[in-house]
């Protein structure tokens, strides 16, 4: 009887070894069928700082939130010059993608981490989001200093419109602004770049947001089953926005007429 | 809500649609020759005092419209945008060129073009993008002689994206020299 049971055992956990077994090289062969099909990145993301936890993140004095219960502001496009002289005009609101924009001045002590981080090459993607760093216009800064502060490749827009746009209180201030709704999300102010980032990943949901993490990617077939739907509306004239796609629920019972929306989106 | 902001600047001035963005320029005149030495300073990253560009060079305005974001390192030709577009996306990018080319063969075409699916090509870009297409048009507008160059993210919507490009270019308004 002992032998038995011995017996038993021994063959219940090589079945279970062997189940164990095969349910990792499915998961295997799964990630990796959906890596093939576009699907995300599964590498997991680049810790937040250099020692891998969320630094301190405090509000400057003077900068106050939102009041409670109340929605954040609407955020606003920005309009400016950059340092060549080129004229800007970058969307934040309305589009796809979030923005992150950084308020900053040439002049300030407490933005001196940043341009140190900057010129570092400190500023990481942020996911899929776009950052810009943002001055009062050159009538407000010293174009020669910011020339010196600011690395090449930094997208910089002089503006001094969206820093009374935003309602920026001070430098150096940093505002997360959604890009589909158009509402700024987060804001407040820090003293580097690594600590402004835990603000940024309270606006985007703590461990939403890293350095160098992939926005959500939708597998290759679904992205393309959407631009087919779209290929199909849009050539029945359904546009975005068309009215069509905010009617009320139709009495499906009812025959379809010639001037009914069912038949006229045709 | 969005507005329509309108952007303005060089002789340029577009009312922009929802979703797109733009920016205009002129680079800056070079003020030393490329060589060998600086281009591979640019190439590195490094500053460059000289600027990009020969001298004698003639500097005109370039105008860059896209309905994704435009990086802030760019070639006239959208190289270093036109990496980050995706299937939706497009690029429109009016290069300007000198006076000396103004009743030239070339540049004969009198207004700026509207484009058709048909004349867009993947061997139309400047370098060569999986799934893109591009096509290119020499033109007079407004007495500068110009190029109008336009990139779409995917050449299976052309019709839709080119339609969409031609919706964007009856807004541009351009002024005389």
């Amino acid at each position: 009887m002992t032998v038995l049971i011995v017996v038993e055992t021994a063959v219940l956990l090589v079945l279970s070894v062997l189940v164990v077994g095969l349910l990792r090289s499915y998961a295997t062969v799964l990630q990796r069928l959906h890596r093939l099909d576009g699907g995300v990145d599964p590498a997991p993301p680049a810790p937040l700082s250099s020692a891998g936890a969320a630094p301190p993140f405090r509000t400057a004095d003077g900068v106050v939130g939102p009041p409670e219960g109340q929605e954040w502001p609407v955020g606003q496009d920005i309009a400016g010059v950059a340092l060549s002289g080129e004229v800007v005009t970058a969307r934040t609101v309305g589009v796809q993608h979030d923005t992150v924009l950084v308020f900053l001045s040439s002049g300030c002590a407490g933005c001196a981490g940043f341009w140190e981080q900057l010129a570092a090459g400190g500023l990481p993607p942020v996911g899929t989001s776009r950052v810009l760093v943002v001055t009062k216009g050159p009538d407000e800064e010293s174009v020669a200093q910011l020339s010196q502060l600011s690395p090449p490749g930094l997208d910089l827009v002089m503006s001094s419109a969206a820093w009374a746009d935003h309602r920026v209180p001070g430098s150096p201030y940093v505002i997360v602004i959604d890009g589909v709704t158009g509402r700024i999300k987060g804001e407040g102010s820090g003293t580097s770049l690594s600590q402004v980032s835990a603000l940024i990943r309270q606006a985007y949901g703590d461990g939403a947001w890293s350095p160098g993490r992939r926005g959500m990617v939708k597998p290759r077939s679904d992205a393309d089953r959407e631009v087919e739907v779209d290929r199909a509306l849009l050539a029945s004239g359904i546009d975005p926005g068309h009215p069509s796609l905010y009617l009320d629920i139709v009495d499906t019972s009812l025959p379809a007429t010639a001037d009914s929306p069912s038949a006229a989106g045709r | 809500m969005t507005t329509e902001p309108t952007l303005t600047g060089h002789g340029f001035s577009v009312q922009l649609p929802a979703a797109w963005e733009g920016r205009v320029y002129r680079r800056s005149t070079p003020v030393a020759a490329f060589s060998p030495q600086n281009r591979a300073s640019i190439a590195a990253g490094e500053p460059s005092p000289a600027g990009r560009g020969w001298l004698g060079e003639h500097i005109n305005a370039v105008l860059h419209l896209a309905n994704f974001p435009l990086p802030a390192d760019r070639g006239d030709y959208g190289s270093g945008a036109v990496e980050a577009m995706t299937a939706r996306n497009t690029f429109v990018a009016l290069v300007e060129f000198g006076q000396e080319c103004l009743g030239t063969a070339l540049y004969s075409s009198i207004g700026l073009p509207r484009v058709e699916p048909r004349r867009f090509d993947p061997n139309g870009l400047q370098r060569r993008i999986p799934g893109q297409s591009g096509c290119q048009f020499f033109f007079t507008e407004a007495s500068r002689p110009m190029c109008l160059y336009v990139v779409l993210g995917s050449h299976r919507d052309v019709d839709l994206l080119s339609a969409q490009v031609n919706r964007v270019l009856d807004r541009i308004k351009v002024d005389a020299p």
